[in-house]
C-alpha cells in the first residue's frame, strides 16, 4: 500500500497529459518466416498492410518486413501476386508495395535497432521508426513462435524479454504514446507477458500450449493462404471499419473474435494501459489502424508584415557586434543555398587515365620480365 | 614412464590372481599381490608441477581471457547527475528579461520612475520564474546632453541584443496620454506622455509607472502563459509553484503543442502541385517563394535551418476511399465536408514523404482542382486552406476568371496561396499569436525554445540513465559517456546564459545539448545482446569447458587425497 500512496501523485500530475490526444500514427508489420510452405504468414501481414494503408496510415509511416518473397516464388502458380483468400479476388501485392526491410534484413537485431531507432547515420528515414511521445504504433508479428519466443527466419529467435525491453526503452525516450500489439504465432499470448512499459494494449491468437491455426488453403496456390486469427481480424476491418470516420471501438473488435472459429483463445492484456480495460477497449480502431489528422480549418491571418519584407530582413538579422563565435557561423548558415535535385555523372574521357594503364601494364610486364632474367641467371 | 608400465602390467596380472585367489582363500596373502614400484621423489615432484601449471595456466590465463572477451563493456555514466538533471533538480529555468527605459528626464527622477513602475511590475506579476528587469538605456542624447555616465552597472546600451524590450519616452501635448505604441518591426515601445506624468520624487506611484506596468505585463502575458504550461508540462518538480492557468488557457496551449512541430535543427519543406489533370504543369514557385517566404524564413534562421524543394504532380487523383466532393447547387460551388478533409491527401499514391536530407519534412500542398469541379470549397466555412498538425497544410487554389486552366502559374496567382503557407508556417512553427512586434514575438519563441530544449534534453540523459541500470546486458561504449558529459556541460551553460537573460546564447547551447542527448541515446552499438536464459548458456560451456575441466579436476582431487594420506 505504501508503494501505490507514493505513486498517486505522479499518477495525477502525469494524467492530463498521457490523457492527451495522438497526433500520428505509426505501423510495424512483420512476418518472421521464409520458404513457400509460409505463404500465410506473408499474407497475413500484406493483408493487414493493405487494411492501414486503405485507413490512411502512409507508406512513409508504415515498416513492412518481409523476410521472403512469395510473389516471386518459382513455385508461385500465379507470378507477382499473394492472395489471402481461396477465391483470389485481391492481389495484396498490388503495385503499389513499399517494403522496407526484406529477405535477409529481417533479423531480431534489425527489428530491435528499428525499435530504438539505434540505426547508422545512412539509414533512409523511410526505413526508421520516427515517433514521439504523440505517436500512436500498430505492432503486428506473424510467425513460428512457441514459449516466450518467436522465431525469425528459422535462424534465431527472439523472446518475450527482448520484446519488453525493446519496448521499455521506447517508453524511456518517449518514443510511443499508446501501443497496439498484436501476434499471431503459437502460443501467442505468451509473447507480451513480460511487457513492463505502460500504455501498452496487447493482444494475441492463442494461448500458451494452444497452436494458431491456418484458415483454409487454395488449392492451386498450393498452400495455407490465411491464419484464422488474422483472418477474423481482417474481416471485421474489412466489413465494419470501412472508412476512416469510422466509430468503432476496440472493444468491438475484440468481441468479434468467436473462438469457435478461431480454434484458439486469443488473449487480451489491459494492466499496463492507463485506465486499464475500460479505456483500452473504448479506443477507437482508427486510433491504431488509421491516421488521424485533426485539421484545422480556421487559420491566422497574419502576413500583412510580410508583404513589408525589407523591414523584416533588417529585423532578423540585427547589427552584429561584439557576437560570439556561433552567432557569426549562424549567419553563415543562413545564406540560402540552392542545390541541384541531381548530379549528371559525366564519364572521363581524357587520355590522363589511359595513359596510367598503360604505364602500370609497362611496369607489371617489366617487373616479369627482370624477374625471369634473374632467374635465368 | 616407470609408472604406466607397472600398472599395465599389473593390470594385466590381476585376472589371474584374483581367479586363483577366490577359489582357495581370500585373505591368504595380500602380500602377493604385485605393487607398483615406490615413485621416485623426482617423478612425483614432476608430476605435481604439471598438474599445478595447469591449474595456474587455467586460473591466470584461461580464466581471465574469457571473463575478458565475453564481458559486456559498460562506460561510467554520472547516473545521479543525469537523473537529477532529468527530474529538474539541477536547472530551474528562469527567464530574467531586461528592458531598457529611455526617458528624457533628469536622472533623479528617471531611476525614480524606474524603481516605482519596477515596484507596480513586481506586484502584478506573479510567476517568479518570469521576471521583468528595467534599466535605464544610456540614450546618446541623454550622455550628451548631460555627460554623466551612470556607473552604477543599471544603464546599458538600447540597442544591446541581450535588451528584450526597449521603452521610449516621449513627451506629447496633444491626445490622450499615457499611451503606448508597439513598433511592428523593432522590439521598441514608445510611450507617450505628458511632462507632467512624470512621478515627483516624494510621490510613491504614478499613472504613468502604473501604465507602464500594465503595458509591460499585457506585452509578455502570452509569453508567460507558454512558459508556465511548458514548466508544468516538462517537470513536476515545478509543478507545485507555478501559477495555475485558466482551463480556456491551458487548453489552448495544449491545442498549440499538439499543433506545433517538434523541434529540429533543420526542416525541409517541401512545396508540391497537385492537380488532377495535365494542367497546370508549371508554376513559377521560385520567384513565389523569393518574396513571400524567404523573408519569413530568413526570420525563423535563428532558432532552425530550412531546406526547401519544390515538385508538380500530375493526374493526382483522391483515395477511392474518402467521399468525392459533391456539387452544391445553391452557391455553384463544389464541396469538401470538413471530416472528409484528413482523407484528402491521398497518402497512399501521391509521393510526399521524400526521404532525403535530414530532419523532418514539413507538406504545403496546393491543389488545383479540375475545371469541372471548380470553385471547391469547404462546406464548413467556405474557406479554401486547412492546416494538418505537425504535418503541413494544403491549399485549394480555385482559379476563377480563367477560361482555362492555364499551363502555368504565375507567381501572383500564387500570392494567396504563398499568405496561407506562411500563415501556417507560422502557426506550425509555434510563433505566439501576440504581441504586435516581430522581434519580440521572435524572441518568445528562442525563449520557449530553449527552455524545451533543456527539458529534452535533460529527459533523454534520465532516459539514458534508466536503461543503463534497467538492462545490464546492453554494452556502452566510451563516445556514451563522452556525450553524456558533453550534453550536461552545454545544458549548464545553456541554464547560467538563461539565467543572465542571454538567451540566444543559451538557445545555441540548448540545441548542442539536445543534439548530444540525442546522439548518446541512440548511440548505435548499445543493442543488448539477445536475451539468453541460463539452460542456453549452460548448453553452450559445457561441451567446452566440460572435457576440460572434469580430468582437471579429478587429476588435483587424486594428488590432494594422496597428499592428505601420506601427512
Amino acid at each position: 500500500m505504501k508503494f501505490s500512496t507514493t505513486l498517486l501523485p505522479l499518477l495525477t500530475a502525469a494524467a492530463p497529459f498521457a490523457a492527451s490526444e495522438h497526433t500520428s500514427n505509426w505501423a510495424v508489420l512483420v512476418s518472421t518466416s521464409r520458404f513457400w510452405f509460409n505463404y500465410r504468414h506473408l499474407a497475413n501481414v500484406l493483408s493487414l498492410y493493405r487494411t492501414v494503408k486503405r485507413l490512411g496510415i502512409p507508406d512513409s509511416q508504415i515498416i513492412l518486413m518481409l523476410p521472403d518473397d512469395m510473389a516471386c516464388n518459382p513455385r508461385n502458380a500465379f507470378p507477382g501476386t499473394v492472395y489471402n483468400n481461396a477465391d483470389r479476388a485481391l492481389d495484396l501485392y498490388g503495385d503499389n508495395i513499399e517494403v522496407d526491410y526484406r529477405g535477409y534484413e529481417v533479423t531480431v537485431e534489425n527489428f530491435i535497432r528499428l525499435m530504438t531507432d539505434r540505426v547508422g547515420e545512412d539509414m533512409p528515414r523511410s526505413k526508421r521508426l520516427m515517433t514521439d511521445e504523440r505517436s500512436n504504433i500498430l505492432v503486428y508479428m506473424t510467425g513460428h513462435g512457441g514459449n516466450e519466443f518467436l522465431k525469425f527466419q528459422d535462424a534465431e529467435e527472439i523472446s518475450a524479454f527482448d520484446l519488453a525491453d525493446a519496448f521499455g526503452q521506447m517508453w524511456e525516450k518517449k518514443r510511443y504514446h499508446e501501443i497496439l500489439f498484436m501476434i499471431d504465432t503459437c502460443q501467442a499470448n505468451t509473447m507480451y507477458s513480460k511487457f513492463y512499459s505502460p500504455n501498452i494494449l496487447a493482444t494475441g491468437s492463442s494461448e500458451i500450449d494452444q497452436s494458431s491455426y491456418s484458415h483454409h488453403a487454395d488449392n492451386d496456390v498450393g498452400v495455407a493462404v490465411i491464419d484464422r486469427y488474422t483472418y477474423y481480424n481482417l474481416e471485421f476491418l474489412e466489413t465494419q471499419v470501412r472508412d476512416p470516420t469510422s466509430k468503432l471501438t476496440l472493444g468491438d473488435l475484440f468481441d468479434s473474435y468467436d473462438e469457435s472459429k478461431i480454434h484458439s483463445h486469443p488473449g487480451f492484456r489491459y494492466d499496463l494501459f492507463e485506465g486499464g480495460e475500460a479505456a483500452a477497449r473504448d479506443r477507437k480502431v482508427m486510433d491504431f489502424f488509421g491516421n488521424v489528422q485533426n485539421v484545422e480549418v480556421e487559420g491566422r491571418n497574419e502576413t500583412g508584415w510580410i508583404r513589408d519584407g525589407a523591414g523584416l530582413v533588417k529585423v532578423s538579422k540585427p547589427e552584429p557586434h561584439g557576437e560570439t563565435v556561433i552567432n557569426r557561423s549562424e549567419h553563415k548558415a543562413t545564406q540560402s543555398l540552392r542545390k541541384d535535385g541531381a548530379w549528371k555523372v559525366e564519364e572521363e574521357q581524357g587520355w590522363k587515365k589511359q595513359v596510367y594503364g598503360a604505364a602500370a601494364l609497362v611496369g607489371c610486364a617489366g617487373i616479369w620480365l627482370a624477374g625471369s632474367w634473374l632467374e635465368s641467371i | 614412464m616407470a609408472a604406466p608400465t607397472g600398472t599395465d602390467a599389473s593390470l594385466a596380472a590381476k585376472p589371474d590372481e584374483t581367479s586363483s585367489q577366490s577359489t582357495t582363500s581370500p585373505n591368504s596373502s595380500p602380500s602377493a599381490r604385485k605393487l607398483p614400484p615406490p615413485e621416485s621423489r623426482e617423478s612425483l615432484l614432476l608430476r605435481r608441477l604439471s598438474i599445478l601449471s595447469f591449474w595456474v595456466l587455467v586460473l591466470f590465463v584461461g580464466l581471465p581471457i574469457w571473463l575478458k572477451t565475453t564481458a559486456i563493456y559498460r562506460a561510467e555514466l554520472p547516473l545521479q547527475e543525469m537523473t537529477d538533471w532529468a527530474e529538474g533538480k539541477v536547472c530551474k529555468p528562469v527567464f530574467p528579461l531586461r528592458i531598457a527605459v529611455e526617458a528624457p528626464v533628469s536622472i533623479p527622477d528617471a531611476h525614480h520612475l524606474l524603481r516605482t513602475t519596477q515596484h507596480a511590475l513586481d506586484d502584478i506579476n506573479d510567476f517568479s520564474a518570469h521576471h521583468l528587469r528595467l534599466m535605464l538605456a544610456d540614450s546618446p542624447l541623454q550622455s550628451n546632453a548631460s555627460q554623466q555616465v551612470i556607473t552604477d552597472g543599471t544603464g546599458i546600451m538600447s540597442n544591446d541584443r541581450d535588451v528584450a524590450l526597449a521603452i521610449r519616452l516621449i513627451p506629447v501635448e496633444t491626445g490622450t496620454t499615457p499611451r503606448s505604441h508597439l513598433q511592428p518591426y523593432t522590439p521598441m515601445l514608445d510611450v507617450y506622455y505628458s511632462p507632467n506624468q512624470i512621478p515627483s520624487q516624494s510621490s510613491t506611484g504614478s499613472t504613468l509607472a502604473t501604465f507602464l506596468a500594465q503595458e509591460l505585463h499585457n506585452i509578455f502575458a502570452e509569453e508567460q502563459a507558454q512558459l508556465v504550461h511548458l514548466l508544468s508540462a516538462s517537470s513536476g518538480a515545478h509543478a507545485a509553484k507555478i501559477k495555475a492557468l485558466s482551463p480556456e488557457t491551458s487548453a489552448e496551449l495544449q491545442r498549440q503543442s499538439t499543433r506545433v512541430l517538434k523541434y529540429a535543427p533543420t526542416y525541409h519543406l517541401t512545396f508540391s502541385l497537385f492537380t488532377p489533370s495535365y494542367a497546370p504543369s508549371a508554376w513559377d514557385i521560385e520567384t513565389a517563394l523569393q518574396s513571400y517566404m524567404s523573408p519569413l524564413l530568413d526570420a525563423f534562421s535563428a532558432i532552425s535551418n530550412f531546406t526547401v524543394d519544390t515538385q508538380v504532380q500530375l493526374y493526382a487523383t483522391f483515395a477511392p476511399s474518402i467521399h468525392q466532393p459533391e456539387y452544391d447547387e445553391e452557391k455553384k460551388t463544389w464541396i469538401l465536408h470538413k471530416e472528409d478533409l484528413s482523407g484528402f491527401v491521398n497518402a497512399a499514391e501521391w509521393p510526399l514523404s521524400p526521404s532525403i536530407g535530414e530532419g523532418p519534412t514539413v507538406n504545403f500542398i496546393l491543389y488545383v482542382p479540375d475545371r469541372t469541379q471548380s470553385p471547391l470549397l469547404i462546406k464548413e466555412n467556405a474557406g479554401n486552406s486547412w492546416l494538418i498538425p505537425q504535418w503541413g497544410g494544403v491549399h485549394i487554389l480555385n482559379l476563377q476568371g480563367e477560361p482555362d486552366t492555364p499551363s502555368a502559374l504565375t507567381a501572383d496567382m500564387l500570392a494567396p496561396a504563398m499568405h496561407t503557407f506562411s500563415n501556417q508556417l507560422i502557426s506550425l512553427f509555434g510563433l505566439p499569436q501576440s504581441p504586435a512586434s516581430l522581434p519580440l514575438r521572435l524572441s518568445t519563441l528562442e525563449r520557449v525554445r530553449a527552455a524545451s530544449l533543456i527539458f529534452s534534453a535533460s529527459s533523454t540523459l534520465g532516459a539514458l540513465a534508466q536503461v543503463y541500470q534497467k538492462l545490464p546486458s546492453i554494452p556502452v561504449p566510451d563516445n556514451v559517456a563522452q556525450s553524456t558529459h558533453r550534453t550536461i556541460a552545454h545544458l549548464q551553460q545553456a541554464c547560467d546564459f538563461l539565467r543572465d537573460g542571454r538567451f540566444p546564447s543559451a538557445l545555441e547551447h540548448a540545441r548542442s545539448a539536445e543534439v548530444e542527448a540525442e546522439k548518446a541515446f541512440f548511440e548505435r552499438s548499445m543493442v543488448g545482446q539477445v536475451y539468453f536464459p541460463d539452460e542456453h548458456k549452460v548448453a553452450v560451456y559445457l561441451p567446452l569447458l566440460g572435457p576440460i575441466a572434469v580430468p582437471l579436476i579429478m587429476a588435483a582431487l587424486k594428488e590432494l587425497k594422496s597428499v592428505f594420506k601420506r601427512g
